[in-house]
């Protein structure tokens, strides 16, 4: 799987600071731990950047490439900010992060992804909003790749569908639709790929337990096929999971999904805490904070 | 081949937590299927009606339509309450605190226990305290009601996330139930049963209150949250959830606009004598088909009526 670091990124006390002092040194530590670390793109998150956004991009982009030669994802709803950033990026391909299923958004960013040859993000935001379901989202998905591959000629390779995750513990239900979603991903668009905000899964409950949370809906999303994922670079265990470092936890959790019997006796507590967070996020057991200690 | 009904398969049984005391306590709960479900398991106690009283003058407040069934007793609470009992079978009585309230007339403590006392004393039926959701007050009025009722197996609600150390430490100390009440929210829920377990509180002395959204002002989310409580306790196995439920109805359907309207103001509304008892009554038989044990009215009529959805259902 696919690691997209999220941590250059304008709500972050350190570099969101970074970024408005235009202080490269900092950026660039960061850019290499990432690299490091072995994150296959580095997120820009400048945030919406409104009179600022274009400078700060073309500006951004050079002084990450300075130090690393990873692909960029231009993170960030300034649609002409994406455009400067696409304009300077010159090692790999870029990622334009994301485009939305919203008639503005498409015919902004799509005869941009176009022309730079970019990969980028479609993510399953209708008109409406978020969507309801796995049909709502299969019908966003396949108007986003209808209109990038038919009127642009995009590559389909070129698309990572990014289908929302949503926290576990509102409307649990969302979580199943979009694992739904994903059984018939390569059918209604066949040759895409995709990715999520992970860490969504976790925005809520109890700060020390979101990593657990993670690390339990990255082994789920792994077994549905997910292509990349927007990640902590730092969270080195969520990493090892990415990269199959752990299949016993992995084989578990696959026996919750598959609703076989667990013989909870004969498991360590680590052991426990995954089978009960696999099942709060399959909805077999309904969430609430203290789902590790009930 | 023979039409074949589906079969739910049920794993698990509401608990019954008794209130009150002696001949007249009442208790709730037992259920081991769906609600009303009686073609799949048995319902052992069917669900109950509570009628709400105020601990104060409800007059400035209330419309003509819920004020003239209590004419003659609303200035005295005690009075009241044997009315509901005698005369319109209640058979749990529910005091709202509402005198107590910071933002009203913000009567002391001591003298909303008192009432509360008296209305306790005046009937046999069991007596649910309902505050007025202000953490810092209802912790000092219950803490004070808890020990001037000791013993007499009150529930006492809404007791919150916000509260429940407190209150939950005044129950536990002087033996009466707790209503676990959260926010229409059925994580929330579930969270707040397990402290108030780490607390102390067993399973026979809790109630769980979702909070009741009125008819057109939110009752589907309270709707959909019941549901879900029913699903994870009957067919989950999540024993935290498998308390019994109850819904303060008329409070909240009676406090709408629509519920007050008189007919030159809203000719299109309908009668109003009949408009807040149907919505009451429609609330009631809601949660009820939602999951609810016991539900709070107000109007004489809807009592009548709930009563007799309840009997040809079971």
């Amino acid at each position: 799987m696919k690691l997209i670091g999220e941590n250059l990124n304008i709500m972050s006390t350190k570099y969101g600071k970074a970024l408005k002092e235009r202080d490269a040194k900092t950026l660039q530590e960061l850019a290499i731990q990432e690299a490091e670390a072995g994150m296959d793109w580095i997120d820009l998150n400048i945030g919406p950047a409104g009179k600022t956004g274009v400078e700060l991009m073309s500006w951004l982009v050079p002084v990450v490439h300075e130090v690393v030669d990873l692909p960029l994802a231009l993170d960030t709803s300034n649609i002409k900010a994406i455009e400067a950033g696409l304009k300077v990026h010159k090692k790999g391909r870029p990622l334009i992060n994301s485009i939305m299923v919203r008639p503005e958004r498409m015919e902004a960013l799509l005869p941009l992804a176009a022309e730079y040859d970019a990969d980028f993000v479609g993510l399953l935001w209708g008109p409406e909003g978020m969507p309801r379901d796995e049909n709502e989202r299969g019908a966003l998905c396949a108007d986003l790749v209808f209109k990038a591959t038919g009127e642009y000629g995009i590559d389909p390779e070129r698309i990572l569908i990014d289908p929302i995750q949503t926290p576990v513990n509102v409307q649990q239900g969302q979580i199943m639709s979009v694992l739904e979603f994903m059984k018939m991903f390569q059918d209604i668009a066949p040759g895409c790929r995709s990715t999520i905000g992970l860490s969504n899964v976790s925005n809520g409950p109890p700060e020390h337990l979101r990593p657990i949370l993670n690390q339990v809906m990255l082994m789920i999303w792994k077994r549905h096929g997910l292509f990349s994922a927007i990640v902590d670079t730092f969270d080195t265990p969520l990493h090892d999971i990415a990269r199959g470092k752990r299949p016993d936890l992995e084989a578990l959790v696959h026996k919750v999904e598959d609703g076989e019997p667990i013989d909870m006796a004969s498991l360590s507590k680590e052991e426990i805490g995954y089978v009960k967070t696999a099942k709060v996020i399959l909805g077999s057991t309904l969430y609430s904070d203290s789902w590790l200690e009930v | 081949m023979a039409f074949q009904p589906t079969k739910q398969v049920y794993s698990g049984r509401i608990r019954e937590v008794t209130l009150g005391q002696g001949d007249k306590a009442v208790t709730i709960g037992g259920k081991a299927a769906y609600p009303f479900h009686t073609f799949e398991a048995e319902a052992p106690r069917p669900p109950r009606v509570a009628m709400e009283i105020w601990d104060k003058d409800p007059s400035a407040d209330w419309s003509e339509v819920a004020q003239a069934p209590f004419k003659d007793v609303l200035g005295d609470p005690a009075a009241w309450a044997k009315k509901c009992v005698d005369a319109y079978g209640a058979e749990i009585l529910v005091v709202q605190t509402k005198s107590a309230d910071p933002n009203a007339e913000n009567r002391s403590a001591a003298e909303v226990a008192e009432v509360v006392t008296k209305v306790v004393n005046a009937v046999e039926v069991p007596v649910v305290v309902w505050g007025v959701a202000n953490h810092d007050k209802d912790v000092e009025v219950m803490r004070l009601v808890a020990e001037k009722c000791a013993g007499r197996r009150l529930a006492v609600s809404p007791v919150e996330e916000g509260d429940y150390k407190q209150i939950g430490a005044a129950c536990l100390g002087y033996k009466h139930i707790v209503v676990a009440s959260s926010p229409i929210d059925v994580n929330l829920a579930k969270q707040l049963n397990i402290l108030l377990g780490n607390l102390g509180v067993v399973t026979q002395d809790m109630i769980i209150d979702p909070t009741t959204g009125g008819l057109g002002y939110g009752l589907e989310y309270t709707y959909s949250v019941m549901e879900r409580i029913m699903q994870a306790a009957l067919t989950q196995e999540d024993e935290k959830l498998q308390q019994p439920i109850i819904a303060n109805v008329g409070n909240e359907v009676w406090k709408s606009k629509e519920a007050n309207l008189s007919a030159e103001d809203a000719p299109e509304l309908g009668d109003p004598e009949k408009r807040g008892v149907l919505m009451e009554s429609i609330a009631a038989v809601d949660l009820l088909l939602a999951g609810a044990d016991v539900v709070v009215l107000r109007h004489p009529e809807s009592v009548k009526l709930v009563k007799g959805f309840i009997e040809k259902m079971i």
